[in-house]
């Protein structure tokens, strides 16, 4: 019984150290900018259910543009994870029910290219990027993400591998072409690794920012992390709008990891536990 | 040997390869390659580069700043690696056991997880910030003590940065030791209860050495992930104070990306590359000397 009072005592103490520094955003960004600077901190925040209680909301989405700032993100992540579903499916597919010359080169490859830092590769994109007109476009926050993804082809490769064959001959029997073998009898029972990958492709691309750094300088196509970033430079004391601005940009995922957890833990455990 | 009837032609594996190599070739290994070429040369990006030989290396080992920003990226990745580590497999036992509202706890845990660097490095820097935040202020008033100025202290700072990257991140670990913890089987806990084994003897005799497999697995990828700091280090401090904070990764920004040196910052990125490659081949050699397979 004391162990009991006491664990949950302690699992209660980590709760608190890792959900307050949001729960520290949110009433922030219920302040004035006159209260947020007061010594000692005040743990209420002056604006709650006032009437200008959104007003730190409305500044920033309107006057700050964030909406347009959390629409770019939107359409970055949402295609770079749409990209990510059809190159490693496809590949996943190929290295999981087909042979061919260099199979096993070719996925070595893939796995030892995953340890290389982003830092080695970055200059050579940045110059190919260059030559190809693309720097302040969505295109170099799209198509690297797009077309590199070791982690969602090994997933898609497991999963079609532990399929049983007797489903592969009877489609062949039915004389299906090569590709409906894939559109039509193997992707659709790959529905939860899609769901998992889609999910986790989205959140690292929407959190993605040296991409945005080096990449974006208009303020029209900035996604939401750079946004942050360039107003913290700019507007230095301004808190309050600065911190309702980074409970925007949590928001979007913390709606999907709450709604569809199951398969952000499916995603995780499943690299975890097969490497 | 069962009969295999063929469904596909020869170029059709190639066919569905086709983004998957491109991807490899133009965004990995001609990437790869040509930081290694430019790593030899001296180019603003915008005419040409010339050729200059161990140039760019001689110049980092002859410059202080250099291993300033070594120490930091190991002091760095140390810290992350040992922490999230130790605290992931600490919250996994915790959640792991049958509790009631365990899944809220885990469900919490993983919270910073899915949030951004960014949005994270903004809080914390308003929460550490001396004069109003709230930890300052708290520390103060509650245990009269003078605390540090954090972020802005070149002896706090990267110890403060760290500390935030595994408070982020421990989550992660913390999933990936409860698909390991969940793998033990049942019975060898039961056999010890019945020997009279102490919770202490039990982790120590039975969930760490069945645990090894996870724990290699956990320590390859902090190892990688423990680099992966660009974003935290851009948000809370640049490199600041005084170089306190600047790494091998958020050096090769600052030279490729602010001071056009491309050819600087390959070098020190194949000095990361380097660092990485090493860490990981000693890891794998060292496997079979303490990761234990078999039950």
């Amino acid at each position: 019984m004391i162990n009991k009072i006491f664990i949950y005592m302690l699992l209660s103490l980590i709760a608190f150290v890792m959900i307050f520094p949001f729960l520290w955003m949110i009433i922030n960004s219920f302040n004035s900018e006159e209260n947020i600077f007061r010594v000692p901190p005040s743990i209420i925040p002056d604006r709650l259910f006032k009437k200008d209680m959104f007003e730190n909301y409305r500044a920033v989405l309107k006057d700050y543009n964030f909406a347009r700032y959390g629409l770019n993100s939107f359409i970055i992540a949402g295609s770079a994870a749409l990209g990510q579903v059809f190159t490693c499916s496809l590949a996943g597919f190929a290295f999981a029910r087909m042979n061919f010359r260099f199979k096993g080169i070719i996925f070595a490859l893939l796995l030892m290219t995953m340890m290389v830092p982003i830092q080695v590769t970055i200059i050579p994109e940045f110059y190919l990027m260059m030559k190809l007109g693309w720097i302040d476009t969505f295109a170099p926050l799209i198509i690297p993400s797009f077309l590199v993804g070791t982690f969602g082809t090994f997933m898609y490769k497991e999963f079609f591998e532990n399929i049983p064959s007797d489903l592969e001959d009877a489609a062949t029997i039915d004389g299906v072409s090569a590709l409906s073998m894939f559109t039509r009898v193997f992707f659709p029972l790959a529905k939860p690794q899609t769901v998992t990958l889609f999910i986790i492709a989205f959140m690292n691309n929407w959190n993605d920012l040296l991409r945005p750094v080096i990449y974006i300088s208009s303020k029209n196509l900035m996604p939401i992390t750079l946004a942050l970033t360039q107003f913290q430079g700019e507007y230095d004391a301004q808190w309050g709008y600065l911190l309702t601005g980074a409970v925007l940009s949590i928001i979007p995922l913390l709606v999907v990891y709450i709604a569809l957890q199951k398969y952000v833990v499916e995603g995780i455990t499943h690299t975890g536990v097969k490497g | 040997m069962k009969k295999q009837l063929k469904w596909y032609k020869s170029y059709h594996p190639w066919l569905f390869l086709i983004p998957t190599l491109i991807g490899l070739f133009v965004f990995r290994l001609w990437p790869i390659s040509y930081s290694f070429y430019i790593s030899f040369t001296t180019w603003d990006i915008m005419t040409p580069p010339k050729w200059i030989g161990f140039q760019n290396y001689k110049e980092l080992l002859s410059d202080p700043t250099f291993y300033k920003i070594l120490t930091n990226t190991f002091l760095f990745s140390l810290i992350y690696v040992v922490g999230v580590m130790v605290v992931g497999l600490f919250l996994a036992v915790l959640v792991n056991a049958k509790l009631k509202g365990r899944d809220f706890f885990r469900t919490t845990f993983f919270t910073p997880v899915v949030t951004s660097a960014v949005a994270v490095g903004l809080v914390w820097s308003w929460i550490l910030a001396p004069k109003f935040g709230i930890l300052n202020n708290f520390l103060s008033s509650v245990f009269h003590i003078n605390p540090p100025i954090w972020l802005e202290d070149t002896r706090w700072a990267l110890l403060t940065v760290a500390f935030i990257r595994v408070w982020k991140m421990a989550g992660y670990y913390m999933i990936i030791y409860l698909a390991g913890l969940q793998e033990i089987p049942g019975t060898l806990y039961e056999a010890a209860n019945i020997d009279g084994a102490t919770p202490w003897q039990r982790f120590k005799n039975i969930t760490l050495p069945l645990l090894t497999p996870t724990t290699f697995f956990v320590f390859t990828i902090a190892i990688i992930d423990s680099f992966r700091n660009f974003a935290i280090i851009y948000t809370m401090t640049r490199g600041g104070p005084e170089n306190a904070t600047n790494t091998i990764v958020y050096s090769v920004f600052l030279n490729a990306f602010q001071f056009y040196r491309m050819g600087y910052a390959g070098a020190l990125s194949y000095v990361l590359l380097l660092i990485v490659g090493v860490i990981t081949l000693i890891n794998f050699l060292l496997k079979k000397y303490w990761v234990q397979y078999q039950y």
